[in-house]
């Protein structure tokens, strides 16, 4: 993929001040029907929803084209290719396929070349995953945002789960996908905007996704890694408030805690392969803090102490911990608010307390694990250059323990995902 | 506050705990040196929450209009 070599003039100088204060993009006007929008949708053996999302964009976007991205679903799936027919038969999709199985950020790029070469490339292209509903004016809310704000190379929509009624897990998600828009929110106008505009609908400012040379493949989580390098590259980063879309979340346990060691060692070694800190900032100072406390506690457990620690000290940590506690806590009943879905049984998780605490532990045991998986990758490439077989077998063994945990470096994606359809 | 066990993807609900029992450990060992280190990493913490309480109300406010 070619990249562009045109002068950043977005670039801008990070100030230490938004920290606190968050710095405002300049806005200008912008024509929703002005823009060129097309919206890629890579899937692997699509189902109902898919079509709906489709649907829905065609008939609430007159304007918008849609790429539909078969990544190499085998064609005696009946299902699909009734779908993929109905798709080829509607004016304004374009529909592609991946010579082989290329997993999404492959699927992506695959449209990407396509349209490059096309006689008419697009202002904005829109990365949506094949589950996602959208209300009628996500596309041009997205779209007017990003065109906008000159220094914005991607704006994602806002998450919610459509299927939070499920069960317990699922509403435990939908409470927790408040907070991630929430620290979204936080997060703009500064160091560049969010960590991550996520793969389930982001509109990207297409020579800003060309500049970077489109998706990295391979990757566990390709939608934080291309964040970090558009602001890498000078771009700014925010999410829209007035965009709201909703994905199905994992029902199972088994899922699940795939999905978030998927998340979760992806997310380690973004940060541990940043060429610039500022652009993992926030996830990073939140790996040292919880590191740090972890080393200090593991320090006091060890130790024997000399029995001079100052009350005055001992119960200052412990109101600070109250404090932050209660401050956490009162912001989240707050942020309930904004949670249109809601209902009484959503108020009761949120206020008892307990249950989500117990969820935010299960995520701290996957963060746990991808700390020891990231470990253990570095000694096994090690002991693969000494080629002692003794090191080799203990790898080998490693490696199906981690794998059998849920974490593993490759086999993630669309292939994974094979099995739930 | 809310992102602070792996940044991007966790719930802030593990950094609390630890400090509380971490006190709670310094009440009855008592290790002076590790007590202090503790009290100024509960104080960044704490900072570093309140920031992002800051830009949170203030990007909150601006665009309200759009709610």
């Amino acid at each position: 993929m070619s990249l562009s070599l045109e002068t950043i003039s977005h670039k801008k100088v990070i100030s230490p001040a938004s920290f606190i204060v968050p710095v405002r993009l300049s806005r200008s006007g912008f024509r929703y029907d002005d823009a060129r929008v097309v919206v890629v949708i890579p899937t692997y053996a699509p189902a109902q929803v898919t079509k709906r999302l489709v649907s829905d964009i065609l008939k609430w976007n007159p304007k918008a084209a849609v790429c539909v991205v078969d990544d190499s679903t085998p064609r005696e799936h009946v299902r699909s290719a009734k779908i993929f027919k109905e798709f080829s038969g509607m004016r304004r999709v374009t529909l592609l396929r991946t010579p082989s199985n290329a997993l999404k950020a492959g699927a992506l790029n695959h449209a990407l070349r396509h349209l490059e070469d096309s006689a008419e490339r697009p202002d904005v292209i829109i990365t949506a995953d094949d589950d996602v509903v959208i209300a009628p004016t996500t596309i041009r809310n997205l779209v007017v945002e990003l065109m906008s704000h000159e220094e914005l190379g991607a704006a994602c929509s806002q998450c919610a789960v459509y299927n939070k009624d499920a069960n317990l897990l699922t509403r435990l998600q939908g409470l927790e996908y408040v907070g991630f828009n929430a620290i979204r929110l936080a997060d703009e106008g500064f160091l560049r905007g969010p960590l991550v505009m996520h793969g389930m609908l982001t509109a990207f400012r297409a020579g800003a996704l060309y500049e970077v040379g489109g998706f990295t493949e391979g990757h566990l989580i390709e939608d934080y890694e291309i964040t970090t390098r558009l602001k890498e590259r000078g771009w700014s980063v925010k999410s829209v408030q007035n965009a709201a879309a909703w994905t199905v979340v994992p029902e199972s346990l088994y899922k699940f805690w795939r999905q978030r060691t998927r998340w979760s060692y992806g997310g380690v070694t973004v940060v541990v392969r940043a060429r610039q800190f500022s652009t993992v900032f926030q996830d990073a100072l939140g790996h040292i803090v919880f590191l740090s406390t972890i080393g200090m506690v593991l320090l006091l457990l060890l130790s024997r102490g000399t029995g001079v620690a100052p009350h005055a000290i001992t119960n200052a940590i412990i109101a600070l911990s109250f404090l932050q506690l209660g401050v956490w806590y009162v912001f989240q009943l707050w942020l309930m608010r904004s949670y249109k879905q809601k209902d009484l049984i959503d108020w009761l998780l949120r206020a008892l307390l307990v249950p989500e605490f117990i969820y935010g532990f299960t995520m701290t045991f996957a963060l746990l694990g991808s700390y020891a998986f990231f470990l253990f990758n570095m000694t096994v490439r090690a002991a693969v250059r000494s080629q002692r077989a003794f090191l080799i077998w203990l790898a080998t063994v490693g490696t199906a323990f981690f794998n059998a945990c849920g974490y593993t470096e490759g086999k993630w994606g669309t292939l994974a995902v094979v099995a739930k359809k | 506050m809310f992102n602070f066990n792996g940044g991007a993807v966790g719930l802030g609900t593990s950094i609390s705990p630890l400090g509380m029992y971490a006190g709670y450990l310094l009440m009855h060992s008592g290790n002076f040196w590790l007590a202090v280190c503790f009290l100024a990493l509960s104080c960044v913490y704490f900072a570093i929450s309140a920031a992002i309480l800051c830009r949170y109300v203030i990007n909150y406010s601006r665009t309200r209009h759009l709610r």
